[in-house]
């Protein structure tokens, strides 16, 4: 390797992990977490049988799974300026990549609270909580582990895809690398230093994941605990089963 | 006690219950006896909302209603009353063995968590679980999980306790420890309704036998009448099939 393709590259490491840790990630955050709200409450009416809102979500995630995601980007971002609504790069980027991404999710928290067996929400019903008890301390726990490898597929995926907004202009690691590439047309280099700022970013995520997967376990009890049970009357505390 | 009246259950085109009739008084063990498809359980469900029946009438206490009318908030005030064992036993997979007995108590009466802990320990002592108090339902075995189930239900004394098949799923070395449980209870006196299709227990621990057939309540009597004298052929029918004892005694 020449030394001058050394200099390019150490030169433009830290401006790829400045843009991934200052653009990329930030992006995918707070994507993945309104594609979570979002996708939740898609999938709540349809479970609780909203008359109405059911058929609109039904139709929501038909039109946003139905259409790519670019075509998607492009419309809010090149389209809605047409139709009077001009929005930044990176909010169009967000908007877009949830309204996508919530339509998925959607269907992963869907399928997840209907895993739950009914038996089990007959049995909250026979000890006397009532439907909103049930959910809240029942099934959505155990829907939220059921769901939470899908969920966190989802998450890694849209780190990569966040790479389409380079093409609406949003400055985020491959749009940097981009620059850089375009300045010393240097594209295999600068396109495969990409490559691995992506590649470490999805190794730490998928450290993150098995780690939190452990947490998320009901782990068997050796000791006797039952003198100290981590919750308090009246608090929902759905989680309370993975403290332990 | 409890008293069902003109029962009508019908999924579909298919009629499941066709005008039943059923009381349980207080301190009674009522066995419901009768072949697959004949309406036992879902008699149990309806009793209890799980199912919602198309006619009849639901007493409990003072509580008298058209049970199609049945509002949700009295649905809840009338299970608290109750306790139900299901075949499937159903515990919550997310909590364990204590934290299921606590659910009804803690969070569906508020009872205090000190005052709660108690009856939980107590309940489950008595199941002869308290030393698997801490374990999830997937670590125990069915005959224990049915074990915490029964815990669960009677932790908040309900006034009735209603077991839906609670042995079926369970092999016939695991089905004694239920029925031991059960057998204790109903020497204590528990109000009990038992789907079942252990002879053994309705004949040696249930006062009364319900034989339903074909959704319509055959017999109705005192559990010894019914075993040593059955009045209707297809009762007669149906205990040579179950009693093997005196099927090969010629």
């Amino acid at each position: 390797m020449s030394e001058r393709l050394l200099g390019i590259l150490t030169d433009s490491f830290p401006k790829l992990l400045l843009s991934c840790l200052k653009v990329t990630i930030p992006l995918t955050v707070i994507i993945f977490l309104l594609s979570l709200v979002l996708g939740f409450l898609l999938a709540l009416v349809q479970i609780l049988n909203i008359k109405g809102l059911k058929q609109l979500a039904r139709v929501y995630i038909w039109i946003f799974r139905g259409t790519p995601l670019l075509v998607q980007l492009y419309i809010v971002f090149f389209g809605l300026p047409s139709i009077g609504i001009t929005l930044d790069a990176f909010t169009s980027a967000v908007i877009a990549f949830s309204l996508n991404s919530a339509a998925y999710n959607s269907e992963t928290i869907r399928s997840a609270i209907l895993s739950v067996p009914q038996g089990q929400i007959e049995a909250g019903y026979m000890v006397g909580l009532s439907y909103r008890q049930i959910m809240m301390r029942i099934v959505l726990p155990q829907a939220a582990r059921v769901a939470f490898p899908t969920l966190f597929n989802s998450f890694i995926g849209l780190t990569k895809d966040t790479s389409l907004a380079a093409s609406i202009t949003v400055v985020e690691l491959f749009k940097s690398a981009q620059q850089v590439a375009a300045v010393y047309f240097e594209p295999f280099a600068l396109y495969c230093e990409a490559a691995v700022v992506y590649l470490m970013l999805n190794t730490l995520l998928t450290f993150l994941q098995s780690y939190l997967e452990k947490k998320l376990e009901w782990k068997p009890q050796t000791k006797r605990k039952w003198f100290r049970i981590p919750f308090t009357k009246e608090k929902l505390m759905p989680i309370d089963d993975n403290e332990q | 006690m409890l008293e069902a009246i003109n029962l009508h259950k019908s999924f579909g085109s298919n009629e499941v219950l066709k005008g039943i009739n059923f009381t349980v008084n207080k301190g009674e063990v009522v066995a419901v006896l009768g072949s697959s498809g004949s309406g036992k359980t879902t008699l149990l469900r309806c009793i209890s909302f799980l199912e919602k029946a198309n006619h009849g009438e639901i007493v409990f206490d003072d509580f008298r209603k058209d049970i199609t009318k049945v509002t949700n908030k009295e649905m809840r005030q009338l299970r608290m009353k109750m306790g139900f064992v299901f075949q499937g036993y159903n515990l919550f997979r997310n909590k364990t063995a204590i934290q299921n007995v606590l659910e009804g108590l803690t969070i569906a009466r508020k009872v205090p968590l000190a005052e709660a802990k108690d009856i939980a320990v107590s309940v489950l002592d008595k199941v002869g679980m308290l030393d698997r108090a801490d374990y999830y339902p997937d670590q125990l075995s069915g005959g224990q999980q049915q074990r915490v189930a029964i815990a669960r239900a009677i932790a908040p004394s309900p006034e009735i306790v209603l077991f839906d098949e609670p042995t079926s799923a369970l092999d016939p070395e695991l089905t004694g420890e239920v029925l031991d449980v059960m057998k204790m209870l109903a020497s204590e006196g528990t109000t009990m309704v038992v789907v079942t299709h252990e002879m053994g227990f309705a004949q040696s621990a249930a006062n009364r036998v319900v034989f339903m057939d074909g959704g319509v309540i055959i017999e109705d009597r005192p559990s010894k009448e019914f075993f040593s004298s059955p009045k209707e052929e297809s009762a007669k029918r149906f205990l040579r099939r179950t009693m093997f004892d005196y099927d090969y005694t010629i």
